[in-house]
């Protein structure tokens, strides 16, 4: 057994056009045991930023709070909102930092970046559990399920995909992956991050 | 406790799988190495130097781990660089005593097998700094995994009192034999003579190395049998 | 005092250290990071060095990133390609250009390809191998075109041909058939895409597509994804589902624009003339 299987969880981040999406499931487990299906692990950063932090449960609180505190310290010192980019780093210096004693975590990151024009742009991001970070175009996935889901997102992403389009999409996409996962399911989360509003949807799904 | 075995390399580890000698003649002193680095059975790197300056007229031939031999030989560099500026030219046995030093305290972090050589104002020396840290001064000294193989052809061939080219020969010749017989040396032998006046460099390529006995051609004779 | 001060100490902290041998005693793996099951490769030619690249990332036996850099910016002239722990090769090699941007600054000189090898083998010898990072560093300073390799422990070599990575051996093999002193730009940049080809299509471990970096004496060419000989084919039939396909049992909308009305209850509008 793995760390990263003692509690379960799996997510997703996908971009569409001029929004992005990120998903995960609300499984909280020990090991076969199910424990809560009402988990969570994706955490709103800024208005227009959300993070995911499938992995070792005890970890996406300690993280999450670390998260939490050092984009306030930014937020302060800067005198403005953090942008996703910057986030990301964030996320892989503070990961970095633990380098010889991680924390059981593979951060996702979805959001929106502002552009000089004043519109918006679609950031996605992942690291692994020591904060190497990966800028995909199209989608990132990562926790127990992260072998379905690359295989599902892979079949079913396409670019420029308007916001409704993108939620059938990351939501089946999530859906038909933790399905075959034991230690995921139990219940199903969505955001859709748009310009001027976040839809947050929890799906119907199997509780087995 | 358990003992540390300091043989060991660390996995994945660059290993100077060696043979590396070194001769003092009245002159001055010969040195020698053969140029094959390994990774587990991938040749690294097949024209090494492992003839290494420390200083004007004092070099070290290195065996072991490549990046313990590099990193001892660095910081012995930089000494000698201060203790010339310092005290005045340092003298061999201030060099060996320096890598002697490193090599003693941190035995349990290093597999460093050092031969230190030169020539100084009380003529040329050669010293050997094997495993575990010791100093011993000898007329020659050879090294490395190879140098298991030649200690006898050492013994029967050496003699108090050759010239320059005489040594150079027995060198070359002692490492070709111990490159023939050990899979983690080969490549190329490079040399160094170290005289008061200068350091000539020699280099034999690979298909120049001195021949000896190889046995008959394997075909004739696979032949004659049917 | 520590604990209570919003500053982090540089450097790495440990406090995670006694739980996780905790784990890994009671029989629990470490999981694996990402890795670049990699082919770089760097080669010298008449006036400069040409290094490349594939550019798959794997974790285990997933790719995790099908076009990653694996080029990492040290200065101006000089550059390093990373294999091995994939945020290993990031962190250091960030750290290393850092420091090479102060001692530029410090010493007022171009700073040589020398310096930033020595760095990097100090920093990797004084972790003992447990930064994963090989490199291959290439650059052109005021003593010419340099090229080394440096390995995890922190060993050092200096050669005219290069490869590392768990492709090192395909692209080697190309190299040693293929390479010859002073060869002209082209030349070198057709042998590195033919090297780092070989890893491609020879070693599971590397894949999709060729980075190159070309340094001379007077201009660094960052030439990303040269060659693309992975493209993936256009999808005969797409897979977007009809909306309302996905059942869902709430909807929450956080709306990020705020409207303001003013609704007049009552009186006269003030008199503004």
């Amino acid at each position: 057994m793995s760390i990263m299987e003692l509690n379960g969880g799996s997510v997703i981040a996908m971009v569409g056009k001029d929004c992005v999406a990120i998903a995960s499931d609300l499984r909280l487990g020990n090991q076969a045991l199910g424990l809560s299906s009402n988990f969570q692990r994706i955490f709103p950063v800024t208005d227009r930023i959300y993070v995911g932090l499938p992995g070792l449960g005890t970890d996406v609180h300690t993280l999450w709070e670390k998260f939490r505190f050092r984009v306030n310290m930014y937020t302060i010192k800067e005198e403005r909102e953090i942008e996703p980019e910057t986030f990301a780093h964030l996320v892989s210096s503070t990961l970095y930092e633990h380098r010889f004693g991680p924390y059981f975590i593979e951060p996702v990151i979805a959001g929106l970046a502002k552009t000089p024009s004043g519109g918006v742009k679609p950031f996605i991001a992942a690291t692994d559990l020591i904060g190497c970070l990966n800028f995909a175009k199209d989608f990132v996935v990562a926790g127990t399920a992260s072998s379905k889901l690359f295989g599902m997102a892979e079949g079913l992403w396409e670019p420029d995909l308007e916001p409704e389009d993108l939620f059938e999409t990351i939501s089946q996409a999530l859906m038909n992956a933790v399905d075959r996962d034991a230690y995921s399911g139990w219940g199903c989360v969505v955001h859709v991050i748009t310009k001027d509003k976040i839809v947050t949807r929890t799906l119907k799904g199997r509780m087995d | 406790m358990d003992r540390v075995d300091v043989q060991q390399l660390k996995s994945g580890e660059v290993n100077l799988g060696t043979s590396i000698m070194a001769v003092q003649f009245k002159d001055g002193v010969v040195i020698g190495a053969d140029s094959r680095t390994t990774t587990g059975s991938y040749i690294a790197n097949r024209v090494t130097d492992k003839l290494t300056h420390v200083h004007d007229r004092i070099y070290c031939c290195r065996s072991g781990s490549a990046a313990d031999t590099q990193a001892v030989a660095d910081i012995v560099h930089y000494y000698l660089q201060m203790h010339a500026q310092t005290t005045g030219t340092p003298s061999v046995h201030v060099a060996a005593s320096l890598f002697q030093k490193l090599c003693y305290e941190n035995k349990d972090a290093l597999s460093a097998g050092i031969i230190v050589a030169g020539w100084d104002k009380d003529g040329p020396s050669v010293y050997n700094i094997p495993l575990g840290g010791g100093l011993f001064r000898q007329p020659w000294a050879i090294g490395g995994s190879g140098s298991t193989y030649v200690y006898g052809y050492c013994d029967a061939t050496y003699k108090d009192g050759w010239g320059r080219d005489e040594t150079v020969e027995f060198v070359k010749n002692t490492l070709a034999l111990a490159m023939s017989r050990d899979g983690s040396s080969g490549g190329v032998i490079r040399m160094c003579v170290i005289t008061e006046d200068k350091v000539e460099r020699l280099f034999v390529p690979g298909d120049q190395l001195p021949k000896f006995w190889e046995g008959d051609e394997v075909l004739p004779t696979a032949v004659a049998w049917k | 005092m520590a604990t209570s001060s919003v500053y982090t100490p540089a450097g790495f902290n440990f406090s995670n250290q006694i739980r996780n041998t905790f784990l890994q005693e009671r029989g629990v793996p470490l999981p694996k990071a990402t890795s670049t099951g990699t082919t770089i490769v760097g080669c010298l030619f008449k006036d400069g060095v040409v290094l490349g690249a594939d550019t798959r990332a794997t974790e285990g036996d997933i790719v995790a990133d099908k076009n990653c850099e694996k080029i990492h910016y040290i200065t101006d002239s000089i550059r390093c390609c990373g294999a091995g722990t994939a945020a290993d090769t990031e962190f250091t090699t960030a750290l290393i250009s850092s420091n090479m941007e102060l001692h530029g600054l410090s010493t007022g000189r171009k700073p040589q390809v020398v310096t930033a090898m020595t760095m990097l083998k100090q920093m990797l010898f004084r972790y003992q191998g447990h930064v994963g990072a090989a490199l291959v560093l290439g650059g052109v300073d005021a003593t010419g075109p340099q090229l080394f390799t440096i390995h995890p422990h922190g060993s050092t070599d200096k050669l005219p041909y290069v490869t590392m990575g768990s492709g090192s051996l395909a692209a080697m093999a190309v190299f040693e058939s293929g390479w010859q002193p002073n060869m002209t730009r082209d030349d070198a940049l057709n042998l590195v895409k033919a090297a780092v080809a070989a890893g491609i299509f020879n070693d599971l471990g590397s894949g999709s597509n060729i980075d190159a970096c070309i340094i001379t004496a007077t201009h660094t060419e960052m030439l990303r994804n040269v060659e693309t000989p992975n493209e993936r084919v256009q999808k005969e039939r797409r897979y977007v589902f009809r909306r309302g396909t996905t059942a869902w049992k709430t909807e929450s909308v956080r709306k990020l624009i705020v409207n303001e009305e003013t609704t007049i209850i009552g009186g006269d509008a003030m008199d503004t003339s």
